[in-house]
Order: C-alpha cells, then sequence, then structure tokens
C-alpha cells in the first residue's frame, strides 16, 4: 500500500537469506525434473499397472511433478510460505525480489519488477515463434509437392497440432505479455503492477507449461489436431495427458495476468488519469485480459474433463458412456473464439497508440475507439457455435449464430475507422512501425473479409474445414497480429533497450513477410476453394501449383522473419541510440528516463489531459 | 553490459530452440521402428507379377518389432509396416493371420474389395466375402484419388481355426494360422496407406487408437516404385 | 488555414477507389466460378452464387481501405529522421462516425438476410420421395448402404435430380461427410445420426472427402462418386453383390 506512493526504490539488501535467494530458472528446471521424478516413482508404486488408463495416470502424475517443482524451484512459493510462518517480506526483501541492483541475473529469476516481466516475456514469445516457426516450414515443406513424405503422416499430424498450439500461446503473450507489463504501468502512472508477485507467477507458468508442451512432443506427440476434438483425442497416447497440462497450467497463467491486469488498471492510475485520459493502448490490453479471464476457463474445463476421461474412467466425452464429443466441441469454442480477440485486441490498441505518435494526430473518435473494443470483446462471447455449423450439434441455432457473427464486422469495421480516421491529414511519419501498421491494414481488410464467407451458413457448409478457413486466420494472426505485435514492438523497442530496431533491417524484413503473407495464404485460399481439406499430410495432383506457391511464400517469410531476428539482438546493444521520447510522445512511458528505473517515477505524476496533444511544447527529447 | 543480456537472450533462446528441434528429432526417430522395406519377389513365369507375404500377429513379439516386442509388446501388429511394390503390376498377397477375433464395427469390412476377380482364398477356398462376426483383421490398402494411385482394396482375414495344435515362432506358441490369398493390380508410382479396419487397437471409442493408428503395428504403407 | 488544416484534394482517392473496385468486382464475378469445383447440385449452385454476392459487396469496402491506404501515403507520408510538425486536431467527427456506422450496418443487414434466405433454401427438403443413402465414417474409409436393397459400397452412387437425404454417423471418431461438388457438409458423429439433404442435378464424377481431422490416415480418407441416371443407377444397384 505504501511503497506505491513513497519515493523509497532503494533499501539496504540483507545479507544472507540462504536458499530462497539462490534460486533461478536453473534450480527451477532441475526442481521441476526431480518431482517429475517423485511423482512418477509414486505414481509406479501405488497405482494399479495392469489397467489400461495406467499409462495416462502416470503420465498426469508425472506432469503435475514437473509443474509443482517447477514452481517450488522457482521460488513461487516463498512468499505465501514466509507469511505462513510469521515472517512475512520486507520492504528490503521486496526489494531485493524486484530485481534491485542485481544486474543481468534479475532475468533469470523470479522477479518482480514488471520490466523485467515483460523483457522476459519478449524472450518467451520469441523462442515460442522460433519452434513454431520452424513447425511450420517442416510443415510447408512437407505439402511442397503431391504425395511427399518429408515426414511421415504420423509425425506430421503432430507438428500440425504442436505447430497451432505454439503460434496460438505466442499470439496470446505476444503483444500484452511484453508491452502490457512493460509499458502498461508506466501509461498509467504506476510504480509496479498491483500484484507484483502474482506478475512472475504468471510468466514462469507459462515458461512451465512450455516445458510440458515440449514433452508433449517428445512422448509420442498430438496426433490429433491442435483443436483436441474427442472422440479423436481419447486415441491419443500419453501425449496427450501432458497437452491437457499445458492448458491447465497456461490457463492459470493467463488467469493470474488477467486479475493482475484488471486490478492494476481499475486500482493503480496516478492522479488525474481517468479512464478516458488513458492511452488507447492500455484499454486494448484491459479488453483483452478482462476477456481472457471468461474465456481460458472453459479450456481448463475441457482439459480437466479429457484428464479424467483418460485417467478416471469418467464420460465426459465420450459416446459410449453417454457423454458427447460436442461438449468438448463446445467448451472448445467458448474459448477457443474469444481467444481470437484475446489475441487481437492488444494488437489494435497498440497500433491505435502507433497511429496516433506517429501521424502526430489525437486518436480519431476515442470513445468509438474503446467501444468498438469492448463491443467485439462482449459479442465475442455469443458466436462460439460458428465454428460447428456442419458439426451437425443444433441446426436451429444457425440462424442466430449467424447472426451474431456477422455484427461482429460492424466493430470491426470501426476499427478501420479508428486507424483511417486518425492518420488522415496527419503527418504520417515514415517509420518502421509506421510501415507495419499500414501493413496490417491491408491484410486485416482480407482476413475480416473472408470472415464475413465463413460465417455464411451455405458457403461454410462449402468451405468449413478446408484451406481457406486455414488461409483466412493466418490472415487474421500472421497478416494482421504479427503486423501489429512487429509494429509494437518498433514502436517500443526504444523505451526498453534506449536504441532503435534496426530501421534498414525491419524494412528488408517487411517486404520479405508483407510479399511471403500474400503469396502464401492468397495460394492457400486458391487451394481451399478448389476442396484441399485442412491437415492433409499428402494432396492430389490439383492441389499442386497452389500448395507450392505456399511453400515457397511460407520460406519467403522465413527469410523475413529471420532477418527480424538479426535487427532485434543486434540492435539490442549496437542499435542506433534513441533517447528517452524517439517519437516524441506524450504518453508516460515516454517521460521517464530509459531504461526506466525500478518503480519507474521518481515523482509521482499528475495527468491534465490526455498524452495526444502534439500541438503543445510539453514534449522533452 | 548489454552484450552479456543480448547474449542471455540468444543462448536462451539457442538453447530452448535447440532443445525442442532436438525433441522433435527424437519424436521423429522413435515414431516409427525402422524397418527395411520388404521388397516384392517377382513371381516366375508371369510378366509383371509379384509376390508379398505378410502376417498379422496378436502381440508384438514378430515381425517389426523382433523378439522383444519394442515399445509396446502387448499391441498387435503386421508383420511389415513398410513394402515396395512395382508399378502396374499384378501383386499377390499372402497374409499369415495367428489372431483371434470377434465382430466387426461396420459389416461392410467382411467382404473382399478391389482385388482381381473381386474374390480371395481362405485357406484355399475362394470366397467373396467372410463371416463379420469372426474377423481377427482386415488387410486395407487405399490411394488418394486423382492422383494416379486411385486405388481401394480390402480383404477380410477372418480369426484363427481354434486349431488345438499350436505353431511355435520364436519360442512362443500361437494358434495355427488362417492363410488369406488375393493379388490386386497397382497403378502408377506414390504411396498408399495400409491398415486394418477390425477394431483392435485399444480406445474408448471404436477401438481404433493405439496400435491401430501407429506405423509398424495396424499401419503401413506400400510404396509403388 | 488550409495548409494547416492539411487539406488535400480527394481526385486521386476517388480514382483509386473506383478503379479497385472495378477490379474487385471483376475477380468477383469470375473468380468463385473458376476455381471453385463443378457444381453438381442445387446447394453448390446456391454456394457459388453466394460467394459472387458477397464477394462483389466486399469490393467497394476492400477498395475503400487500400485506396485510403495508398492515397494516405502519397499525400501525407513524412520521409525524414526528425519528428514531423503537429498535425490538425481531429479529435470528433459524428457525421463521418454515423455515416460509417450506418453504411456497415445496412452492408451486414444485407449479408444477413441473404444468408438467412439461402439457409432456408438450402437445408429444406422437398420432401418428395428422397433416395435415402446411410453414409458410416470409419478410420478411413467411407461406406454408403441404401436402404432396403442391401447394397453397400465404398463410392457413391446417385441418381440425377431426385433428392437424396443422407444419414450420416461414424463408427469411431468425428469425421467430415463433406461432396465436394455438392456444397453438402456434415460431421458423422458416433452414435448419432445427422442427416443433410441435397438434389444432385448434374451427371458425372465426384468426389467425397473426410474435412474433419480423424486420425493418421485422415488425407487418404477420400473417396469418388458418380451422379447418373436413374436407369443407370438402378442397373448399378441390381449389378452390385447383395448381401443378406
Amino acid at each position: 500500500m505504501t511503497t506505491t506512493l513513497e519515493r523509497n526504490a532503494t533499501a539496504q539488501i540483507p545479507k544472507g537469506g540462504g536458499l530462497a535467494r539462490r534460486q533461478n530458472f536453473g534450480t527451477a528446471v532441475v526442481a521441476g525434473v526431480v518431482f517429475a521424478y517423485l511423482f512418477w516413482l509414486i505414481a509406479h508404486l501405488t497405482l494399479d499397472s495392469t489397467g489400461r488408463p495406467f499409462g495416462d495416470q502416470v503420465a498426469t502424475f508425472t506432469g503435475l511433478g514437473w509443474l509443482i517443482g517447477f514452481w517450488i524451484g522457482i521460488g513461487a512459493f516463498n512468499g505465501p510460505f514466509r507469511w505462513l510462518l510469521g515472517r512475512d517480506h520486507s520492504h528490503a526483501d521486496d526489494m531485493y525480489y524486484a530485481g534491485q541492483n542485481m544486474g543481468k541475473a534479475r532475468y533469470w529469476k523470479f522477479t518482480t519488477d514488471h520490466k523485467v516481466v515483460g523483457v522476459q516475456y519478449i524472450v518467451v514469445t520469441m523462442v515460442l515463434f522460433g519452434v513454431g516457426g520452424i513447425l511450420a516450414m517442416a510443415i510447408r515443406t512437407n505439402l511442397i509437392a503431391p504425395g511427399n513424405h518429408f515426414v511421415n503422416q504420423q509425425v506430421y499430424n503432430s507438428f500440425i497440432a504442436i505447430h497451432g498450439m505454439v503460434m496460438i500461446l505466442a499470439m496470446i503473450v505476444a503483444v500484452a505479455g511484453p508491452w502490457g507489463n512493460f509499458v502498461m504501468p508506466i501509461m498509467i502512472g504506476a510504480r509496479d503492477m498491483a500484484f507484483p508477485r502474482l506478475n512472475a507467477l504468471s510468466l514462469w507458468t507459462l515458461v512451465a507449461a512450455i516445458g510440458l508442451l515440449v514433452t508433449t512432443l517428445a512422448v509420442g506427440g498430438l496426433p490429433v489436431g491442435w483443436v483436441v476434438m474427442d472422440p479423436i483425442s481419447n486415441q491419443a497416447g500419453i501425449g496427450m495427458d501432458f497437452f491437457a497440462l499445458t492448458i491447465i497450467a497456461f490457463t492459470v497463467s493467463t488467469t493470474v495476468a488477467g486479475v493482475n491486469t484488471i486490478t492494476t488498471m481499475m486500482t493503480m492510475r496516478t492522479k488525474g488519469m481517468t479512464l478516458e485520459r488513458m492511452p488507447i493502448f492500455t484499454w486494448g490490453v484491459f479488453m483483452a485480459a478482462a476477456l481472457g479471464l471468461y474465456a481460458f476457463p472453459y479450456f481448463l474445463v475441457a482439459e480437466s474433463f479429457q484428464i479424467l476421461d483418460r485417467t478416471s474412467f469418467t464420460s465426459f466425452f465420450v459416446s459410449t458412456g453417454g457423454g458427447t464429443g460436442w461438449l468438448q466441441a463446445n467448451l472448445f469454442w467458448l474459448m477457443g473464439h474469444p481467444e481470437v480477440y484475446v489475441i487481437l485486441l492488444p494488437a489494435v490498441g497498440a497500433l491505435f497508440e502507433i497511429a496516433a505518435v506517429m501521424s502526430r494526430k489525437p486518436v480519431f473518435s476515442y470513445r468509438t475507439a474503446v467501444g468498438s473494443m469492448a463491443g467485439l470483446a462482449g459479442l465475442s462471447a455469443l458466436v462460439w457455435a460458428h465454428h460447428m455449423f456442419t458439426s451437425g450439434w443444433a441446426p436451429t441455432l444457425g440462424g442466430p449464430f449467424m447472426l451474431t457473427t456477422e455484427i461482429i464486422s460492424i466493430p470491426t469495421g470501426l476499427f478501420f475507422l479508428v486507424l483511417i480516421g486518425t492518420l488522415w491529414r496527419g503527418h504520417i511519419w515514415m517509420k518502421l512501425p509506421t510501415i507495419w501498421l499500414f501493413g496490417f491494414m491491408a491484410n486485416f481488410i482480407i482476413a475480416g473479409i473472408t470472415g464475413i464467407y465463413l460465417s455464411d451458413i451455405p458457403l461454410d457448409d462449402q468451405l468449413h474445414g478446408t484451406m481457406f478457413v486455414t488461409a483466412h486466420f493466418h490472415y487474421v494472426f500472421v497478416g494482421s497480429v504479427l503486423f501489429g505485435a512487429i509494429a509494437a514492438l518498433a514502436f517500443w523497442y526504444p523505451k526498453v533497450t534506449g536504441r532503435y530496431l534496426n530501421e534498414y533491417l525491419g524494412r528488408i524484413s517487411f517486404w520479405f513477410v508483407f510479399v511471403g503473407v500474400q503469396v502464401t495464404f492468397l495460394a492457400m485460399f486458391v487451394s481451399g476453394l478448389r476442396g484441399m481439406p485442412r491437415r492433409y499430410a499428402s494432396y492430389s495432383i490439383i492441389f499442386e501449383h497452389t500448395n507450392f506457391a505456399s511453400t515457397i511464400g511460407a520460406y519467403t517469410i522465413m527469410i523475413g522473419m529471420i532477418i527480424l531476428g538479426v535487427a532485434l539482438v543486434t540492435s539490442w546493444n549496437k542499435g542506433e541510440p534513441s533517447g528517452p521520447n524517439p517519437w516524441q510522445a506524450n504518453s508516460l512511458e515516454w517521460m521517464v528516463p530509459t531504461p526506466p528505473p525500478l518503480e519507474n517515477f521518481e515523482v509521482q505524476p499528475v495527468i491534465t489531459e490526455d498524452p495526444y496533444n502534439f500541438d503543445k511544447e510539453m514534449v522533452r527529447r | 553490459m548489454n552484450r552479456s543480456r543480448s547474449l542471455g537472450i540468444a543462448a536462451a533462446s539457442v538453447l530452448v530452440v535447440g532443445g525442442a528441434l532436438g525433441l522433435a528429432g527424437f519424436a521423429l526417430a522413435t515414431a516409427a521402428p525402422h524397418q527395411t522395406a520388404l521388397n516384392c519377389t517377382p513371381v516366375q513365369g508371369a510378366s509383371k507379377t509379384c509376390a508379398i507375404t505378410l502376417a498379422t500377429y496378436p502381440d508384438s513379439g514378430e515381425g517389426v518389432h523382433g523378439k522383444d516386442g519394442g515399445a509396446h509388446p502387448d499391441w498387435v501388429t503386421y508383420s511389415n509396416d513398410n513394402v515396395n511394390v512395382p508399378a502396374n503390376s499384378t501383386i499377390v498377397v499372402t497374409i499369415n493371420q495367428y489372431d483371434s477375433g470377434g465382430s466387426l464395427n461396420n459389416a461392410f469390412f467382411d467382404q473382399v474389395m478391389g482385388t482381381v476377380g473381386g474374390t480371395a482364398t481362405i485357406n484355399g477356398k475362394t470366397v467373396t466375402h467372410a463371416d463379420p462376426n469372426d474377423i481377427g483383421h482386415t488387410f486395407t490398402l487405399r490411394g488418394i484419388p486423382g492422383m494416379g494411385t486411385d486405388l481401394f482394396v480390402s480383404v477380410p482375414l477372418p480369426a484363427d481355426n481354434n486349431s488345438k495344435t499350436p505353431v511355435i515362432l520364436n519360442g512362443v506358441a500361437y494358434a495355427k494360422p488362417v492363410v488369406v490369398q488375393f493379388s490386386f493390380k497397382t497403378g502408377s508410382k506414390g504411396i498408399y496407406e495400409f491398415n486394418c479396419e477390425f477394431p483392435c487397437g485399444g480406445s474408448r471409442e471404436g477401438q481404433f487408437g493405439q496400435a491401430m493408428s501407429t506405423y509398424g503395428y495396424m499401419s503401413g504403407t506400400f510404396t509403388v516404385q | 488555414m488550409s495548409d494547416q488544416d492539411n487539406k488535400k484534394p480527394l481526385k486521386l482517392f476517388f480514382w483509386l477507389w473506383a478503379i479497385i473496385t472495378v477490379a474487385g468486382v471483376a475477380v468477383s464475378l469470375w473468380a468463385p466460378g473458376y476455381l471453385m469445383p463443378r457444381s453438381m447440385s442445387n446447394n453448390m449452385h446456391l454456394t457459388i452464387l453466394t460467394m459472387v454476392v458477397f464477394s462483389v459487396a466486399a469490393a467497394p469496402v476492400a477498395a475503400g481501405v487500400y485506396a485510403a491506404s495508398i492515397y494516405m501515403l502519397r499525400t501525407w507520408s513524412y520521409r525524414g529522421d526528425d519528428v514531423p510538425p503537429p498535425a490538425p486536431v481531429i479529435r470528433e467527427n459524428n457525421k463521418v462516425v454515423a455515416s460509417w456506422l450506418l453504411a456497415s450496418t445496412v452492408l451486414t443487414v444485407f449479408l444477413l438476410i441473404w444468408g438467412l434466405g439461402a439457409l432456408a433454401v438450402d437445408n429444406s427438403s422437398t420432401g418428395k420421395n428422397p433416395l435415402v443413402v446411410d453414409v458410416t465414417g470409419q478410420q478411413w474409409v467411407w461406406s454408403f448402404s441404401y436402404p432396403g436393397t442391401h447394397v453397400e459400397s465404398n463410392q457413391l452412387y446417385l441418381p440425377e435430380n431426385r433428392e437424396v437425404e443422407f444419414r450420416v454417423t461414424s463408427d469411431d471418431v468425428t469425421h467430415g461427410f463433406w461432396i465436394v461438388n455438392m456444397g453438402v457438409q456434415v460431421d458423422a458423429n458416433p452414435g448419432t445420426i445427422t442427416t443433410i439433404h441435397t438434389t444432385p442435378n448434374r451427371l458425372g464424377e465426384f468426389t467425397v472427402r473426410c474435412e474433419q481431422f480423424c486420425g493418421l490416415n485422415h488425407s487418404f480418407m477420400d473417396t469418388e462418386g458418380f451422379v447418373v441416371s436413374t436407369q443407370n443407377f438402378n442397373s448399378w444397384l441390381a449389378a452390385q453383390p447383395q448381401r443378406s
């Protein structure tokens, strides 16, 4: 309570501290492995090894062991444990855990400083994109020619599922993770998140979840598609158990992060920071956090049921036991559709912010911007069954779900209005963020329009389950969200490093990725229109040319992303110095030094107007 | 000082990506046993004809996995999962079926389909279908339509003869096999996939998981060369 | 004042918009019929028509975004290393927001009404003596049986110009029964029968594919079918092996 108001960011670090002071990523991995082994041993010694679900039971125990061990090893329970013992953290302890004077080591620890967590999220996102991208290349290589078997079908089937899941996780954290943590609290004038320890917990739980997902791949994969439908996932091996645990851990991570974000924005705004003066990006993060809080628990429920079905012979999803796969499909899509907007909204918020700053104009119709994001978040909860138009479940609901789905095009259209309205008549500064912003607009209109085709049931009866759908949502994720995420990266990179992201490499990367996206996914639309289903490991000769084009396009995207990766790493310590406010923006994160000090502000700022008055001489460079 | 941070990030990325790749490679390598392909033996005196002999076992102690049975010794297996056959030829297939059986999920698969003459011989007797309630496995082979590998062959493999005289293979007693023979014609070069349509694979819905969906057990590939 | 307002003539924008719209409409009229599979049923005619109508309706919208982007890049982009001067402060314009909302609502209502109308036609059954076909998916083969005839086949034969009622189910996991040339798609769910109707109206060969991921050989789970004359259909039925 008091630390947020007092300027008291330094404290004498207590000496000693024992084991708790030595915990880091390494001890977490070791403890995770040790606990996994212990749980495996206990399961083997205590459970009946003759039953069929024995393997699943052991796998579930092992995965839980990893998760619990990782938490203990990283130090997630230290605070509560000390509180139980009556020796709660002192202020000095809190400063230690915030990483004061710790140097680089703090990036490997359970560090509570929101800026450290933001940087950790950047790294996690890059790792996820790396893994998912490699899998994408393997998939496209397999599809380069009909009947090609670069990997066999069994491995391919796992690759498509893991690629899907890894990329979805990457997309969910791509904007909200790094920037929702690094800049959002500074933007609203807070010294840190409302619950700094929960912030660290959400990051490290995500890392633990990634460990489980990698294990999935190693123990036989997930040959069921990323939507893990039932009954097909009931046929999968123990990889499915690790996958279900991944989702449970991931949901814990997002829920904790969502509660933290919402509380921070509701309670930690500085004096004068009314809701209408908040930078528009923070609204994007807020909507996404709120929506994620609503949506992800459905997936947690679905995967918990899945584990029970597999280990305990319950029958939630097994029709021979009175369950139904439609229950799984409903729970999945109750999560799955809002999740798209959890991914999209932070990127859109960031792009609104970028459009205003880079065109030196206020956000056009701020209330429309907030309203359209809220409308989208609300509507997205009511459209899930459009993924099930052809499933045979409740055909009567087709009309109503077509209605809600098509209404979504109204708030989506308002995004374009706000973006174009903000840029219109501005002085559009053509820097890296702006370039990716224009790329976003070009791709997002295609994503939106093809979405309308799919919302129409007679058309969906032809296009559902085809490459057309795949191309559509890749235009959403790669063409739109990734472009938004890269724009945000280029925009806030100077705040993290004090240096610009290399403009030259960034532009080359843009053209590779932009052209690559068009080639890959326009050709994929054609594959789908011609009748190629999704998730095919090999295909008929009539799809030969479009698939070849998609593969070449995918390689082009990969080259672009590698160039961007090179720019990211080399600019970190060798880039052109930017100063604290390279874009001459007025929001609070640009008013503090770069890198921002622990607890951000020397004097608690007071806000008198929104940050979009670029005609005033209040900017310091 | 920034250098060490970027090095740390680079090291972390390399570590994790490398680890994931290693695991992917591991998964790839262990997904199916590496078995040398079974080649079709030309039949003397007949042009463009060759013969292969396969078997189906109630466990994995024979065939692909060898004596120890591999990762899942209790799973049913085909003797081979990787067969090379010549294009545009007649393939004479003999299958020794050692497993017991039961009822098909879909009686459709009791028919002999896609073979030369639409028939097969079961223990020397020519038939067009078998008893759907006494099937051990099926041999079901298919290509992709529109690829020149357009083909569909399905032959029921009846359950063992319940014979009291076991056959000893590698020191293990098996029931005397049912011998099923048929021939089919291959198209142009490409890949055919074969599997079994008798529910013999565990999992709670349809019994089609595990062995049924795993290469090297009840699924495999014909490469047309 | 006008320079400070940063207003520029809009002629270029309208030209761009008109050209892109015309190009978009041309592509919309041509592409669906050319790219989509040969239509062999009433459903598929409707599907292709809907594709054309929606594309034509979408062309001016997409053209608006592209024209605006190109126009803004041509007119207002500022290339330099120093921060540009402040631009005019335009915070609200209720007229623009209202007309934008109105336009997108009108478009949405049009799409919705078209969709509901098409949906009503698409799923309706004429009820006139439909031919019933039982479709069973099993990993990874489709089988079709014709109730009352003791015929089961892995190829789908259908008579021309007679309504067909597919009763679709699965023996194991969920499959997706999809007749590519007929715009007919419904899942095959274990333990449940889902029904879908169509009327084939052109002779020839068509493809049946599985569009719901169903395991190892998912990509091999397709087969062909034929629409034949009623006479040929009956003689095909008679020639099939009769099952007891």
